[in-house]
């Protein structure tokens, strides 16, 4: 297993549309693994492949309180939503950034599992939430997308702030103790 | 998708409050009914903490960095703050204390601090013995407040300061009152202990119930039926104080959230009842109470110190004057007082509670009674303030307070704070020719 390098806002490659996964294969298994390694470190409570730079259409998710409840959901679809519900996120690629968030309060969801096998199943709460972010991400699409112009825009300056100085200490400003 | 991890988000709710922020009010923003219960109650653990030792995490903050954070810093300066907090206060096991502290940095992303923030921590474990030893050495240090907070008391009270300063360290109690219009205290007393809540009467406020274990009211049935609300003991003592009887005209001048109102309506349903909040959205919280107890009053949102705006000119028989004031007799409730308050604050506190007391006294009927309360421990809201409008106005005289609480601070009476597990509050009955 190894620990995957997670992109960060604003960078062009999570805008990009992944493609199916053809086959449930090894290396798809793999990647599962990794990614699911990943996003406990970061820690996170979901990861797509977009955000590790794969083109692969791949979830993870963990929405338990305790951490030990990892799934994975292959080519995952959206086929119903219901209701509203507000909800406070934040993302990986996103780092430091927490807002609201509007979506569908639950969804019915297919997808294969990290075996292959087929399933569909309703999801509500934080697992609905969570589901929706990560498949927004398959289709290059931020949750910041879902905020003002304005928001986005400090986001954006925030965060190109905050890369130039941790670049800055990586080439070995004295740290100030 | 990730979520905000505990520590990352109080030391924002912490920057909130350094910027002038209310305690309660940042975490009932930051703090989001979805975010886990478990998590949410340790925001809540870190945030009062770090607040209540704030003066002494400071100072040790100041000596473990070579050189001070930077003032834009403020989110890393409260994420070390907590992190010291739990090596000093928290039964957090060390290592795990460090190591999420340290984590929060990415969660604040600011990864460049994560080995500072490993160093100061790590430092301060290591010199943590020393430095207890020599904290009584620095005062404002080793009792956890303000320097100019610190004079202040023990000027005020030179026998009683570090009691005082200690009860302002603690952590206090969940005191309710009963509404004696739907429950009797001991019915109460039965339900409470029937939810596994251990409690007992007060010994002073006859409608007061101590809860020995802290406990969310809001999952208490009782609570939204009206049959008791939070309050301290000692405010619940202005009710008795005021003697409101049927019928009477009377007036809350600084009535929300509506806390004493209700008291004095519980004690008294057929008292007409006028109060004044100058602040809307705070005046909404009086009604929301009048309506949970199923209690009636008049509520205008209007500023006490300017009558020609909302008298109606027939005078009050009562009027209770629970005046703004710097609330140093209530910082074990709010501590973020120790960063939020500052010296200058006071003077105008002053100046405004004077104003208050000259406005509202013609509105008193002759014969009438005007109970002036404050939250504060220092004499210049208190004793000296009440004695500079006795010797202004020649109708006034302080009727005497025969009572086992509190310690005379003529002409009012004193409540220090942690006195018999009470808020510190002082109060003056003042009546008229």
């Amino acid at each position: 297993m190894a620990k995957l390098t997670i992109l960060h806002f604003p960078d062009p490659r999570l805008r990009t549309r992944a493609r199916p996964v053809p086959a449930v294969s090894a290396d798809i298994q793999r990647l599962a693994a990794d990614m699911l390694e990943t996003m406990y470190a970061a820690p996170g409570i979901g990861l797509a492949a977009t955000q590790v730079g794969v083109d692969q259409r791949l979830i993870v998710v963990d929405v338990s309180e305790k951490g030990n409840e990892p799934r994975v959901f292959i080519n995952p679809e959206i086929l119903a939503r219901a209701g509203t519900e507000t909800m406070q996120e934040g993302c990986l690629s996103v780092p430091g950034v927490f807002e609201e968030v509007e979506r569908a309060a639950s969804v019915r969801v297919r997808a294969l599992d990290g075996n292959g096998q087929p399933l569909e199943f309703d999801a509500d709460g934080l697992l609905a939430v969570c589901i929706q972010h990560e498949i927004d991400h398959l289709n290059g699409k931020l949750f910041v997308d879902y905020l003002s112009e304005l928001k986005r825009q400090r986001i954006r300056k925030k965060l190109e702030k905050e890369q130039h100085a941790a670049r800055s200490a990586e080439r070995g400003a004295a740290p100030a103790i | 998708m990730s979520r905000e991890s505990p520590r990352a988000l109080a030391a924002r709710v912490l920057a909130t409050v350094w910027q002038g922020a209310r305690l309660d009010e940042a975490l009932r923003q930051a703090v989001r009914l979805d975010y886990p219960a478990r998590d949410a109650a340790l925001v809540r653990e870190l945030c009062y903490g770090t607040l209540r030792f704030e003066p002494r995490l400071e100072f040790w903050l100041t000596g473990l960095l070579k050189r001070p954070l930077e003032a834009r810093e403020p989110e890393l300066h409260a994420l070390l703050l907590l992190g010291l907090y739990q090596l000093s206060e928290m039964r957090v096991p060390p290592h795990a204390a460090i190591a999420e502290t340290v984590e929060a940095c990415r969660h604040l992303f600011k990864p460049w601090a994560v080995q500072l923030a490993n160093a100061v921590l790590r430092r301060f474990q290591r010199e943590q013995a020393h430095l207890m030893t020599e904290l009584p050495q620095h005062e404002a240090a080793y009792y956890a407040h303000p320097r100019w907070l610190l004079e202040r008391i023990r000027q005020d009270w030179p026998d009683h300061w570090r009691e005082i300063l200690a009860a302002g360290n603690q952590r206090p109690p969940l005191t309710l009152r009963v509404n004696r219009l739907r429950r009797t205290r001991a019915a109460l007393l039965v339900e409470l202990a029937a939810a596994g809540i251990a409690a007992q009467a007060c010994g002073f406020s006859a409608a007061g119930v101590t809860v020995l274990e802290p406990f969310d009211v809001r999952t208490q049935p009782g609570f939204a039926a009206g049959h008791f609300s939070v309050q301290d003991e000692a405010a619940q003592l202005a009710a008795e104080l005021l003697e409101v009887h049927a019928g009477m005209r009377v007036l809350d001048a600084c009535a929300a959230p509506g806390g004493k109102t209700c008291h004095l309506l519980e004690c008294c349903p057929q008292a007409q009842l006028l109060a004044l909040d100058n602040d809307a959205g705070r005046a909404q919280k009086i009604h929301q109470n009048l309506q949970r107890l199923g209690l009636a009053a008049e509520v205008k949102v209007a500023d006490a110190t300017q009558p020609d705006t909302w008298w109606d000119g027939r005078p009050f028989e009562r009027i209770l004057l629970d005046a703004p004031c710097s609330a140093s007799g209530v910082i074990r409730r709010h501590p973020d007082i120790k960063v939020r308050r500052r010296p200058e604050e006071v003077s105008a506190l002053v100046a405004m509670q004077a104003q208050m007391l000259a406005a509202l006294w013609p509105l008193l009927a002759s014969g009438g009674k005007l109970l002036y309360v404050t939250c504060s421990l220092l004499a210049e809201e208190n004793a000296a303030q009440v004695d500079k409008f006795l010797a202004a106005h020649a109708d006034a005289r302080a009727l005497p307070i025969a009572a086992h609480w509190g310690v005379a601070s003529p002409p009012g009476r004193q409540i220090l704070a942690g006195e018999s597990r009470m808020d510190g509050f002082y109060y003056a009955c003042l009546h008229k020719a």
